[in-house]
């Protein structure tokens, strides 16, 4: 432990003075290999809500709104916020004028209305608002109106997420699979080979926002010249070459390596908090369709000890049941109470009342792509155990878990793990069709408050009646908060922390 | 002659259609599904049911393999689920890492086994002997990818002579490509002299207690004239073996090693679409190195017959 606390200690130290170093006026100019865990699914951002595709397509495309600071949504191609009329129900968004595609043509609202009503039948999260969509129009040329069925206050980050996103794209490339990533962003695609690079160019006809900078929107600079994506899906060759200088930019990187983020070439970059792991229970099937079982799973698991197996130190995790960690508006202490007991002698009493036979499995599902998954299913496997569960642990590769979590007939857990979104609607145990299928008269009467109320400071304690209800209910447990690490070079100024890495406003110091 | 080429052409063609029907039934009965891992994490089952649709995935197996087989005769491998290209033209990028990283790693491992191999039998329970014997043991104990990460941070990361990883970005000239090769092709072959020098040894201690060496060396010819000439000569078709199995091994251990180093070959393709379920991939990858194998063994068989004109099918 204390090696770990000495090798934190001295990055922080060596990034500080190195930043301290480079701290000079933005240069224009360069190019830079960032380092990804794989090659994406796809370079469609409606058609994926892999964090992957979001972090290479931001750069190509953008969407009518984005994400400021504090997570505020913030216009982007849009002029301004939208007009919000009729209680709510119609919201009429300008577009900024003089925008054009990376093949030369002016955006306006006929791309807008195409490309929303792709994203309604392609994207996942366009198929979320599409159910509360009544119409969309172009009255002119530099307008966009949407009236919904009844209000719905996740639209705005539903048309500003950045997977599975609402990107605007010429009216003429509407085709399903996308032939071509032509967009309206900073970079523009030059040229991809699967599996060895992403290369984006600089989009010199590009036309950003001239408010300040302000985190994903305001002004988006383009100080470098070219940006190349590289696959390098193993994380110790990632370290590795983010340590020999190779990438300016090293995604992912596991935190058992970041003592190895030393010299004078690297740095580790830290975004704290990053996301939460979860245990998504099924509510539909099987054993924890009863909610007195999921209850006694979690007054069974301590968290403390499932995040010291998956994070290994302090330093990258955080014990906190409530959904979104301070500093998020959402945040509040609803229910969290039944959080963090970690006493397995209570829920075999409760097991035993809740009449458990003792030999029905308890089927946690889980895989080894992210190594923090399973370690964590293996503490917890050991809790239950003690609570009197027959658990059978199922370690399958990462795309077996994906299909078998859609058939509820397999599965008692599955683990997985999310960013804090900046719009808890967008949360995959909300949706009533996600799988874990959590459906129930309390969580809809909550979301449905949550999502029709528009007043940001009302919402955020509505979420607080939301949270509640996920507490009384227990579809998931929510094992805590963890920190994301990246390396970065000194040189490489200009980044921001955050979830989906962007390098507009990056350059590089001499 | 003609008559062994063409009954061996025949068995050939036997050989990849059953590699087509069981590389079709495994990869279909595998767990995973390609349109869950195209579509991320928070898809719902509707927009998963509909891109199996649209890539046909819901057509009865049966349908779907007769479909198969028939563009696979036509010379069409089908379309990457992923890539957005054909198999074929994404099994043609990537056939240079691989072609040149097999051939060099094949070549390190040749230089090194066969002086190695041959000397120890040459000196039989000599010092050296038993030394090359331990250290063959040692390598071939050794995982590739293991010591290509060690190597990665010795003479990558500490000495800064060859890059990490990658295959050079745009633009990169051939001699960058290659050098990117270096670090993986030593890992693979050093790995893999390791079986050609214990067969070396083996064929060469068969051959050298042989009359026709003593003959030789009784009419008063040169130890190396007696060894490279004559023992080699007699020893080469055991050795040619192993080092055309070697050559297959390494187009599949070359898995590994291209993962480890990021190499964009057929090795790190087949692993990219055996983990995404890119079936057309799996499928056309697996069907090429199938048929590479198919192949070389041909070649090793036509190979013997001229190296050993007593050899007859």
């Amino acid at each position: 432990m204390k090696h770990w606390h000495k090798a934190i200690t001295l990055a922080a130290a060596a990034a500080l003075s190195t930043a301290a170093a480079y701290a000079q006026e933005p240069q224009r100019g360069g190019v830079i290999d960032v380092a990804t865990i794989g090659e994406p699914p796809t370079l469609d951002p409606m058609a994926s809500t892999a964090d992957l595709v979001g972090i290479v397509s931001q750069n190509i495309f953008e969407t009518l709104f984005t994400f400021g600071t504090d997570w505020k949504v913030v216009p982007l191609l849009a002029e301004a916020m939208p007009e919000i009329s009729d209680e709510g129900r119609v919201y009429t968004i300008k577009l900024r004028q003089g925008v054009t595609f990376h093949d030369g043509s002016a955006m306006d609202s006929a791309d807008v209305l195409a490309s929303l009503q792709r994203w309604q039948k392609v994207a996942s999260r366009g198929q979320q608002a599409a159910a509360n969509i009544a119409s969309i129009e172009a009255p002119d040329a530099q307008t966009i109106r949407i009236t919904l069925k009844e209000p719905y206050a996740p639209l705005l980050s539903l048309l500003a997420f950045n997977n599975s996103a609402a990107v605007v794209l010429p009216s003429e490339n509407m085709a399903v699979p996308m032939e071509k990533p032509v967009g309206t962003g900073p970079y523009m695609l030059k040229e991809r080979k699967p599996d060895q690079y992403i290369q984006l160019a600089r989009f010199d006809a590009y036309k950003g926002r001239e408010d300040a900078s302000d985190f994903y929107g305001g002004a988006r600079h383009q100080y470098l010249d070219e940006i190349r994506f590289v696959p390098v899906p193993d994380p110790n060759t990632r370290v590795e070459g983010a340590v020999a200088g190779q990438f300016a930019y090293a995604d992912s990187i596991p935190v058992e390596s970041v003592g190895r983020l030393t010299g004078d070439k690297t740095e580790a970059v830290t975004l704290k908090p990053f996301g939460w792991p979860v245990f998504v229970m099924n509510t539909k099937e099987g054993l924890l369709s009863d909610v007195a079982k999921r209850r006694a799973v979690l007054t069974a698991l301590n968290p403390e000890d499932l995040l010291i197996a998956g994070f290994g130190t302090s330093d990258f995790y955080a014990v906190d049941g409530s959904l979104y960690p301070e500093g998020y508006a959402w945040n509040n202490k609803e229910g969290v109470e039944a959080y963090g007991q970690g006493d397995p002698e209570k829920a075999a009493t409760a097991l035993s009342e809740a009449g458990y036979d003792g030999t029905t499995p308890l089927r946690i599902l889980t895989s080894r792509q992210y190594e923090f998954h399973y370690k964590m299913a293996e503490v917890a496997a050991e809790y239950l155990k003690l609570a009197g569960f027959q658990v059978k642990l199922d370690v399958v590769d990462w795309a077996t878990l994906t299909q078998r979590r859609q058939d509820p007939k397999a599965w008692d857990i599955f683990i997985s793990h999310s960013p804090f979104l900046p719009e808890p609607s967008l949360i995959g145990v909300m949706q009533d069709t996600s799988p874990g299928w959590w459906v129930s008269e309390a969580k809809t009467a909550a979301l449905k408050a949550f999502n029709a109320e528009s007043d940001p400071a009302k919402r955020a304690e509505l979420f607080g009646a939301v949270q509640k209800v996920f507490y009384d209910e227990v579809p998931a447990f929510k094992v805590g908060d963890f920190n994301a690490v990246a390396a970065k070079s000194p040189k490489l100024q200009g980044v921001t922390p955050a979830p989906w890495p962007y390098f507009w406003n990056a350059y590089l110091a001499k | 002659m003609i008559r062994t080429i063409s009954h061996r052409l025949l068995g050939m063609l036997v050989v990849m259609l059953l590699v087509v029907t069981i590389v079709f039934v495994i990869v279909r009965i595998t767990p995973g599904d390609p349109a869950a891992v195209m579509l991320g994490p928070d898809a719902t089952s509707a927009d998963i049911a509909a891109l199996r649709t649209q890539l046909g995935l819901d057509r009865p197996l049966l349908v779907q393999y007769f479909q198969y087989l028939a563009d696979v005769v036509r010379g069409d491998f089908g379309q990457s689920i992923f890539l957005g290209q054909p198999v074929l033209r994404a099994l043609a990028d990537r056939a240079e890492p691989t072609f040149f990283l097999t051939l060099f790693s094949l070549g390190i491992a040749v230089a090194i086994a066969l002086p190695i191999g041959i000397y120890s039998a040459y000196r039989r329970g000599s010092a050296f002997d038993q030394s090359a014997t331990t250290v063959a043991m040692l390598a071939a104990s050794i995982p590739s990818f293991w010591l290509g990460l060690l190597m990665i941070q010795f003479f990558a990361v500490k000495l800064g002579w060859f890059p990490t990883s990658g295959y050079g970005g745009p633009g990169a000239s051939f001699a960058t490509r290659l050098g990117h090769l270096v670090l993986p092709a030593f890992a693979l072959g050093i790995v893999s002299s390791a079986l050609i020098i214990r067969f070396t040894r083996a064929s060469m201690l068969d051959v050298l207690n042989d009359d026709y060496v003593r003959t030789a060396r009784s009419k008063g010819m040169g130890e190396a004239r007696v060894i490279l000439r004559h023992a080699l000569k007699n020893a080469m078709i055991p050795i040619l073996t192993i080092i055309g199995l070697t050559a297959a091994l390494l187009i599949s251990g070359a898995v590994v090693t291209e993962t480890v180093f990021s190499l964009p070959g057929v090795g790190n393709l087949v692993v990219n679409a055996v983990l995404r379920r890119d079936y057309p991939v799996i499928q056309g990858a697996l069907l090429v190195v199938a048929g590479l194998y198919v192949l070389i063994n041909f070649l090793i068989d036509m190979l013997y017959i001229l190296v050993d004109p007593r050899v007859r099918y």
